[in-house]
């Protein structure tokens, strides 16, 4: 236990910071990719069994127009040794079967490749778009799982948008690489047809041709690094430029009573002036690029012609094959095309694979008992805190040897200035963090052998800011929990004075809230906390007391519901108001993260100890006599 | 819509010669485009007659294919071009018009929604000029120029094409437009996503204390199945499209093949225009594979338009006229003479008849509950909301002759929203005027009880603040925003309740501190605690937009009103807010 508690000290955040970029290609991140494909694997065979099919009747079609109506059909000079797949024969044969004309066989074997082509092509394209979306959909689950059972100790070091964009643009990222992939499949199946049937034609022309390749290839890999790094430029100053502009609205008012406009149209102007720069100057190199392969294709079809005629001439070609040639030119070099398109995507996926196995590996957790104790159907509530130490970073220690005991049914408060460590000693009492320095006990038992998940049941913990689900009244107060009955959630919100609000909302229980809950007032959503850890009636309350402003009247209706909330249930307060101070039973004064001292209010302030000079300081200033 | 477009002339004009130019090279490119079908056709129909010399034809096409690189290159440059330096310049329309705008603005327009303007919208326009221009013009030149190349060769095939050719058109624009409600679509779950995403882990500590993850997850599963299913959407209409309309093209090939082919072996026609014929009918089928997105493209800029001109079309909210009488130099007397003021668009009073006057070197607090109008008598004061003509006055001119930038910069006003810019401290202090001394700012920065804090940091006045930096508390916050007004020596010091989150020693000695350093000068304060207005000449008790009473301290707690009874409440301790702050031991 002692090592799996170490760890959150030499664990590097940063790198959830760092800013891959992704120069290599990791054939291990490949790999590891294709296990989320594995459960569908036999979509993707299938897959590949309908591009070849595909591919090949995507090459009949040339071969119907060159070989069979020109050659055949126009010129009758069809020559034996070109493959045309039996077509000619076919159509011969069709002919003489039908009485009709071999045109118009030709054109009917012209519909049928067609249809063939297409249907295989969209069958093709939509298992491997299911098998990539499914394999991807299934890799966001195991990352949103893995995210969601990450302890406290992690989102403390890492910002959630960090997090969050791994499982949406990263993930997004991977689909265009796998996708491109499978594209490639289908651009190669039938450059290979065509470069075969081409070769059995005529080696010389093809040779001559494919030694285009190569310079097509150099001016596209060339050009998409170029780019690369210019897109990048472009992306950086446009994320300047927005920042500066949503900074600036943000804190207007500030500018404007600075009289900082012009200084400030200065600045933007600059970055915008940089990011057009970048803009024009990718623009620039793009369409230099955009129009280079058709160009080249064109000049290809010129190259053709011109040793076609000779070729023609020598009868060593035939007029069917010269256009054939020029109709294979388009799958000779579309390829190149993109593969080239492909090396972008290919490298920003590896640094997005990067970052996704990251988050995936990030191991960290918090320690499960091996044997978790069983605990009775009710605990008593006694809570004791026996000499526990505790330190998020080794450096700084935030509680030492802390050691108290709380009675079953006792309110405690806890008091202290900021960073004495209250909010750290309830969170060990909800097992957020592991701690190894002494011992917590729930009657009796080593908060150690209780899993958290059953402590967590037991201990109501509500937190100053806390989260609002986005659903009904209703759902927010029972939290997906059965047992808690619409009458149970409805009798708890009465108690905590939060039934009156409720039901002047216009669906009242029904009501939709958002996320964060913003359409409800700060006292609303307390008292709806109040309601909610009311209903699941943990045998232990821990409350973090919100510091916001509230209005009298609400501030009333919560203090009441505080009351009865804590009504013979052991309860940890960390309180903020005096009020709530006073009502405890016993006060707990934290100071330096250590227990300073522990008593009833008036015992405290008799003492005229820390507490007493709390107590006191904002009174000092006060000379005005008293009335 | 073509209003709307319309309105946009004005930002494409200083760029119009190197747009049309653009436009007419594309006309040039197209017709060197067809130069090759026809130079080809030329070439076989030279060797079909068994003249096997088509070195002419060939250095045609090469000829044709080199100008037509030059002439599209140059072409998608400019018309690029054009759309980077329109977007540059609404970049620069907008910010400059922003930072003009004032509260009333702000609030009907979120900065979220200007954000989205400024770059959304902006870019939309971007695209259009300079990708729907090039899209809708290649459109019109491949038809004209693929169509008069085929009627050349053949009227009556070309006729031919007109049966499947307007099914080819729909199908296209069908599918396009069904394209781009995906795109959408898919681009709005993933959104989705990505807030769900961000709001599960924003609570996580909640879920976890709930035990809600399981929960949680299986919600997750919806809106990512969501995801996968509009993403797989958008793949069914791609992939149909890509294997269903070059299949309708297909049927013009079947026409050539059938019919082309009959009039060639009629010796109606020569194989060489039976080739040529093929590739033409690509040639114009091709462009309208984009027809919809450049119909979703005009659209969706319009309203982008007419959302950017909603914003430019508006007046500056505080206008800056001086009459050109005021002194260059305010002194500190103020006078308020029947303020009233409202909010527009709300038919409630939040100033009602207020009137007073603040003598030179004199201190004046302001008190009164949450919403009885502070700080809208305050922000009136240095002109953030305009009030009515004569009712206040400084030095005896009423405050709105006066030049804008004296105003704010003479009468310095900390706001009580504690704001300070992602950059280093010393910049955020020295905002109003980046060449400041260091001397300066230390010493603003001693008057604001902030000069420990800073030697705390290792960077000391060079530490970034903010998101990318350190995260200063409240009260820190609110001590730098001090120091950022207190540096300027304003003849007029306005702070309207920027002690919120100090603690009332601090904010005891910052102001003792003030009193010494500003005996011959003007200071107004806003505050909730009885502890700071005491030590104020005057104070003033705001209820409902009026003066409800008004005194010394001792005249005040003597009245026992509202006053008295605040004093009394504070001094029991009712509304707690420091205890928990109070330092300790420090």
């Amino acid at each position: 236990m002692a090592e799996t508690s170490d760890n959150t000290n030499k664990r590097d955040y940063s790198m959830f910071e760092a800013d891959l970029s992704g120069q290599v290609l990791n054939m291990h991140l490949l790999g590891r990719l294709l296990t989320w494909l594995k459960p569908y694997k036999y979509q993707l065979i299938i897959s590949s069994i309908l591009v070849l099919i595909a591919s090949t009747f995507q090459v009949l079609l040339p071969i119907i127009i060159s070989l069979v109506a020109i050659d055949h059909i126009f010129r009758n000079e069809s020559d034996a040794d070109t493959p045309d797949f039996g077509l000619i024969e076919l159509n011969t044969w069709l002919t003489d079967l039908s009485g009709l004309h071999p045109l118009i066989i030709a054109c009917a074997m012209y519909a049928v490749a067609r249809l063939v082509w297409a249907v295989t092509g969209h069958a093709h394209r939509m298992t491997l778009i299911g098998a990539v979306i499914n394999g991807l959909r299934d890799m966001r689950m195991d990352l949103f799982r893995h995210l969601e059972t990450r302890p406290s100790s992690f989102y403390d070091r890492v910002a959630v948008g960090r997090v969050m964009t791994r499982v949406t643009n990263d993930v997004e990222a991977l689909y265009e690489m796998l996708r491109g992939i499978g594209g490639l499949v289908g651009e190669f199946v039938p450059f290979f047809v065509a470069l075969t049937v081409m070769l059995a034609v005529d080696v010389q022309l093809t040779l001559i041709l494919l030694m285009v390749l190569p310079l097509l290839a150099v001016v596209t890999l060339y050009f998409r690094r170029i780019t690369r790094h210019l897109f990048r430029q472009v992306r950086q100053t446009l994320s300047a430029l927005n920042q500066n502009m949503q900074e600036n609205l943000a804190g207007l008012q500030v500018v404007q009573l600075s009289d900082r406009q012009d200084y400030n149209l200065k600045r933007y102007t600059d970055i915008n002036e940089s990011n057009r720069d970048f803009e024009l100057r990718s623009a620039r190199v793009e369409t230099l690029y955009g129009a280079f392969n058709d160009s080249l294709a064109h000049i290809a079809i010129g190259v053709i012609i011109y040793y076609g005629a000779v070729e023609i001439m020598e009868m060593r070609m035939t007029m069917g094959e010269v256009v054939l040639f020029t109709q294979f030119i388009g799958m000779l070099f579309h390829p190149v095309v993109v593969l080239g398109e492909q090396t972008n995507i290919l490298f920003r996926a590896m640094a997005s694979g990067e970052r996704i196995f990251q988050a995936i590996d990030w191991d960290e957790k918090i320690h499960e008992p091996k044997n978790p104790a069983t605990l009775p159907e009710r605990l008593r509530g006694e809570v004791k805190f026996q000499h526990v130490d505790f330190a998020y970073d080794k450096t700084i220690p935030v509680l030492k040897d802390v050691s108290f005991t709380i009675a079953p049914g006792e309110k405690l408060a806890i008091v202290g200035p900021t960073g004495s460590g209250k909010s750290t000693l309830i969170r060990l009492l909800g097992r957020f963090y592991d701690f190894v320095d002494g011992q917590i006990f729930l009657d009796g038992v080593d908060l150690n052998h209780i899993h958290s998940h059953d402590l967590r049941r037991r201990v109501g913990v509500v937190l100053q800011d806390f989260h609002i689900f986005s659903g009904s009244i209703y759902d927010n107060i029972a939290l997906g929990n059965p047992q808690i009955t619409r009458e149970r959630a409805v009798e708890a919100a009465k108690t905590v004075n939060a039934h009156d609000f409720i039901t002047s909302l216009a669906d009242g229980y029904d009501s939709e809230l958002t996320e964060r809950g913003q359409n409800l007032s700060q006292g609303q959503r307390q008292l709806l906390a109040f309601a909610r850890v009311l209903a699941a009636d943990p045998e232990i309350l821990v409350l973090d007391e919100a510091t916001a402003n509230i209005d009298t009247e609400t501030e009333l209706l919560i203090q009441d519901a505080l009351r009865r909330l804590t009504e013979g249930r052991t309860s940890i307060l960390i309180a903020h108001r005096l009020q709530t101070i006073q009502e405890a039973d016993r006060v707990l004064v934290l100071h330096h993260g250590q227990v300073e001292e522990l008593g009833t209010h008036e015992e405290l302030l008799a003492a005229e100890g820390l507490y007493h000079t709390l107590h006191q300081l904002q009174f000092q200033d006060d000379d005005a006599p008293n009335p | 819509m073509l209003a709307s477009l319309w309105r946009l002339r004005h930002f494409i004009y200083p760029y119009r010669a190197r747009w049309f130019a653009g436009i007419i090279a594309f006309g040039f490119a197209r017709g060197f485009e067809v130069m090759v079908p026809i130079l080809m056709a030329v070439s076989i129909n030279r060797i079909a007659e068994g003249n096997f010399d088509v070195t002419l034809p060939v250095l045609g096409i090469v000829g044709a294919v080199s100008l037509r690189y030059l002439v599209v290159t140059y072409a998608r440059y400019s018309v690029r071009k054009t759309g980077l330096n329109v977007a540059f310049d609404l970049r620069q329309r907008l910010y400059n018009d922003l930072q003009d705008q004032g509260a009333e603005f702000f609030s009907k327009y979120t900065i979220g929604d200007m954000m989205t303007r400024a770059v959304a919208d902006i870019s939309l326009i971007q695209r259009l000029i300079s990708m729907g221009t090039i899209l809708l013009v290649i459109l019109v030149y491949a038809t004209v120029a693929g169509y008069a190349a085929m009627l050349y060769y053949s009227p009556l095939l070309t006729a031919c094409m007109l049966i499947p050719m307007p099914m080819v058109y729909w199908y296209a624009l069908y599918s396009s437009r069904r394209m781009g409600i995906a795109s959408r679509e898919v681009q709005d779950r993933l959104s989705d996503m990505g807030a769900h995403v961000q709001e599960n882990l924003s609570g996580i500590r909640t879920i976890q204390a709930m035990v809600q993850e399981e929960n949680e997850i299986k919600r997750f599963s919806h809106t990512n199945q969501a995801y996968a299913d509009a993403f797989y959407e958008q793949g069914r209409i791609n992939s149909a499209m890509t294997a269903w309309m070059p299949s309708l093209a297909d049927i013009c090939v079947l026409f050539i093949l059938g019919y082309g082919g009959y009039m060639v072996l009629q010796g109606q026609m020569p194989i060489g225009n039976f080739v040529a014929f093929i590739t033409l009918v690509n040639m114009v089928v091709q462009p309208f594979r984009v027809a919809g997105f450049i119909v979703n493209l005009f659209q969706r800029a319009a309203v982008a338009s007419d959302r950017l001109h909603e914003v430019m079309d508006l007046e500056p909210e505080i206008s800056d006229a001086p009459s050109g009488s005021t002194p260059a130099q305010i002194q500190g007397d103020i006078v308020i003479r029947h303020l009233s003021y409202r909010y527009p668009g709300s038919d409630q009073t939040v100033i009602d008849d207020v009137s007073f006057e603040v003598a030179k070197g004199e201190t004046v607090a302001i008190m009164g509950r949450v919403g009885m109008g502070k700080t809208t008598l305050l922000k009136q004061l240095v002109r953030l909301l305009d009030p009515a003509p004569g009712s206040i006055y400084v030095d005896g001119h009423d405050v709105r002759d006066y030049p804008l930038a004296q105003v704010r910069a003479q009468m310095a006003l900390v706001p009580q929203d504690p704001f300070l810019f992602g950059e280093p401290l010393k910049d955020n202090l020295t905002y109003d005027d980046p060449n400041r001394a260091l001397d300066a700012i230390w010493d603003a920065a001693t008057s604001a009880d902030l000069k420990n804090t800073i030697e705390e940091f290792p960077e000391q006045l060079n530490t970034l603040v903010g998101e990318r930096g350190v995260t200063l508390s409240g009260g820190q916050k609110q001590r730098a925003t001090l120091a950022r007004g207190l540096i300027r020596h304003a003849p007029v010091l306005i702070l309207d309740d920027c002690f919120s989150a100090v603690d009332t020693e601090t904010e005891e000695h910052i102001l003792s501190e003030l009193k010494r350093l500003r005996q011959q000068q003007t200071t107004l304060l806003v505050s909730h605690r009885v502890s700071t207005a005491r030590h104020a000449d005057r104070i003033y008790v705001l209820e409902d937009g009026r003066i409800l009473e008004n005194g010394t301290h001792d005249e005040l707690l003597a009245a026992k009103g509202y006053y008295a009874e605040l004093e009394r409440v504070q001094r029991e301790g009712a509304e707690d807010e420091d205890f928990a702050r109070a330092r300790v031991g420090v």
